[in-house]
């Protein structure tokens, strides 16, 4: 029993880096828009989409689908940037629809293009097993939580240091005052947009190199990236890491202890138990009360 | 006063036109279920737009109470033997009650209210497919008793069931234009303009926005029970899909929202022409042009379409008004 609990941890923060990966370019784009993408879900399924065609039409590694998934998700993301500046009155419900309306578009073109049915690789070599003592993963699961951490290392370290970092961290605190000092918010806005492009694809070629995916699954991404963004709060990346895995862990030890029906079941849970007594998220300061 | 009458006039040749011509037209057509299914989206799409435009809030989670509603109704008939029509009053209580569980979340604002009831609707979807013994889990429920005769007519025929869910359809429009009208109305809509200066004044706004929910999930809830009794079948997938989100989402826009016969009728021309049209062009995945379109009306016209047209022929009856 140990022995699975332990491996079920495992298996979760392992997932949680992925969580993590999704949920932080939800996170930008609402940290400096104050629109959720309801579409950020639809976009890391496009990019898994991507690694199908890869490895099913080309023959390689599902890996080597990065550079295209990116041209195309980056592409998508800054399309999805367009149409919200074109949004004129009631800006926060109108976004939110317009999103909803392309997250529609998204599904239904991935079914209309790759029909209904679930694929998954059949790479060996991202399949194999990684075993460590007692526990056990797939190449790609740890891979791919290496290449996660890497990234959000790497944009934290961006965000902290470089001047368009602290100009995007800038405009989501306070977008006036941010103005004032000479930031461009349109600007600040587009490349939280690419960001979270570049996110979303690294994180479906993550998603097909070992899970099965499906036009449907887009929506429950989307909401699982925003249940990550209550978790961890507004503008703070380690939160974002750790929501992710709580998330992970919270996943994993429901599969294990109860069964995989319920696994769905408790990230709801535990987003509406955040969010009606910590309302500010485990490590955020924004209010989200209206 | 002459142009009270002729609006009068005008109302009363909808309602021959909508109980007499409509159902002697299409009769039992194709059409004619096809419309009962686009006016099945309407009732969701009003009740949708009710709480929107009166409560200021957006839900992506009304599927929780459509299918909560379908349960309720379906289980009831068939478990405890209720009647139907009184068992489809019975789903809109059950949607309510589901509603009761939502109350914590109207303090959150626009983004967070709606991925949380989005929340809700996935839970009410595990439960259903969890809680066999009741449900009937993922096999869902077969064979839910059909609509009974009353006054000699035939409800379960699909002139009947037209005759049933236009019906259903008024009295809800009825409702919602008494509360617009209503100080109640008046209180929501200063709400639009300042939540905090409304409740300044003494308006106890959590109390009004929580009697938008529940009107909204009674009405959602009576036409999931409707729906249920109409196509004698349900499971979980089914009854808790998001298609009862985006369909009415997009109607409602389609129609103008701020409006009351304007998601409805949006409801009727966008199923429509997306099964008579789309859906012969794009087999699978037609809605992606309804989502195309969702975010053209967006861009180019949030105040809905609906609302341009009908301005000419009633004169300021269904302008928009918060």
């Amino acid at each position: 029993m140990t022995d699975l609990i332990l491996q079920s941890l495992y298996s979760g923060i392992l997932q949680g880096g992925l969580y993590a990966l999704i949920g932080l370019g939800l996170a930008l784009v609402f940290g400096t828009m104050n629109v959720i993408n309801f579409a950020h879900g639809e976009l890391v399924l496009l990019a898994a989409y991507m690694a199908y065609m890869v490895e099913a039409h080309l023959g390689v590694n599902p890996i080597f689908a990065i550079p295209v998934a990116l041209v195309l998700v980056c592409l998508c993301s800054a399309l999805i940037y367009g149409l919200l500046s074109l949004v004129r009155v009631d800006r926060e419900l109108n976004s939110l629809i317009l999103t909803y309306g392309v997250a529609v578009i998204l599904t239904n073109a991935i079914l209309f293009i790759w029909s209904a049915d679930p694929h998954s690789t059949g790479s060996d070599w991202l399949q194999g097993a990684v075993v460590f003592g007692p526990l056990f993963s797939m190449r790609g699961q740890v891979l791919f939580f290496i290449v996660a951490v890497i990234l959000l290392a790497g944009l934290w370290w961006w965000l902290s240091r470089s001047w368009y970092g602290r100009a995007l961290r800038a405009v989501s605190s306070n977008r006036a005052a941010a103005q004032l000092m000479g930031i461009n918010p349109r600007a600040t806005e587009i490349i939280s947009f690419l960001i979270a492009g570049i996110l979303a694809s690294f994180a479906g070629v993550a998603i097909f190199s070992y899970q099965v995916i499906q036009p449907a699954s887009g929506e429950s991404l989307t909401i699982k990236a925003f249940i990550i963004t209550v978790l961890a709060g507004m503008g703070s990346i380690p939160g974002v890491l750790i929501g992710g895995i709580l998330l992970g862990l919270a996943e994993a030890l429901t599969a294990t202890l109860g069964s995989s029906a319920w696994q769905e079941l408790v990230g709801m849970v535990l987003f509406l138990l955040v969010l009606f007594f910590m309302p500010n998220g485990l490590f955020g300061v924004k209010a989200r009360r209206g | 006063m002459r142009s009270s009458k002729s609006s009068a006039l005008k109302w009363l040749a909808l309602g021959v036109v909508l109980y007499g011509v409509v159902p002697w037209l299409l009769g039992d057509s194709y059409v004619m279920s096809l419309t009962v299914a686009a006016m099945v989206i309407g009732g969701i799409a009003l009740a949708w737009s009710l709480l929107s435009n009166l409560g200021g809030m957006l839900s992506f989670g009304h599927s929780a109470f459509f299918g909560v509603g379908a349960y309720v109704s379906a289980l009831l008939t068939m478990r405890a033997g209720v009647g139907v029509l009184p068992a489809m009053l019975m789903g809109g209580v059950g949607a309510v009650v589901a509603s009761v569980a939502m109350l914590p979340v109207l303090r959150l604002r626009g983004v967070y209210f709606a991925l949380a009831i989005l929340a809700y609707s996935v839970i009410f979807r595990v439960l259903a497919t969890q809680w066999e013994s009741v449900t009937g889990g993922s096999a869902g429920l077969a064979s839910i008793p059909t609509f009974p005769r009353v006054l000699g007519m035939d409800l379960a025929s699909r002139r009947g069931s037209y005759l049933l869910i236009l019906t259903l359809l008024i009295l809800f429009a009825l409702v919602y234009r008494y509360i617009r009208a209503s100080h109640y109305g008046m209180a929501l809509r200063a709400m639009h303009g300042s939540e905090d200066a409304t409740r300044v004044v003494g308006v106890n706004s959590i109390l009004l926005k929580a009697l938008m929910l529940f009107t909204s999930a009674f009405m959602t809830g009576v036409i999931g029970a409707y729906n249920a009794h109409e196509i004698n079948f349900l499971n979980p997938d089914y009854a808790f899909d998001g298609i009862w989100v985006i369909l009415p989402v997009v109607a409602a826009i389609f129609g103008g929202y701020r409006t009351i016969t304007g998601p409805v009728v949006g409801a009727v021309v966008v199923y429509l022409v997306d099964q008579l049209i789309f859906k012969s062009l794009i087999p699978v995945g037609h809605q992606l042009i309804l989502g195309a379109l969702l975010v053209a009306m967006i861009i180019y016209s949030p105040g809905g379409l609906v609302p341009l047209v009908s301005k000419k022929f009633f004169a300021g009856a269904s302008s928009p008004r918060p």
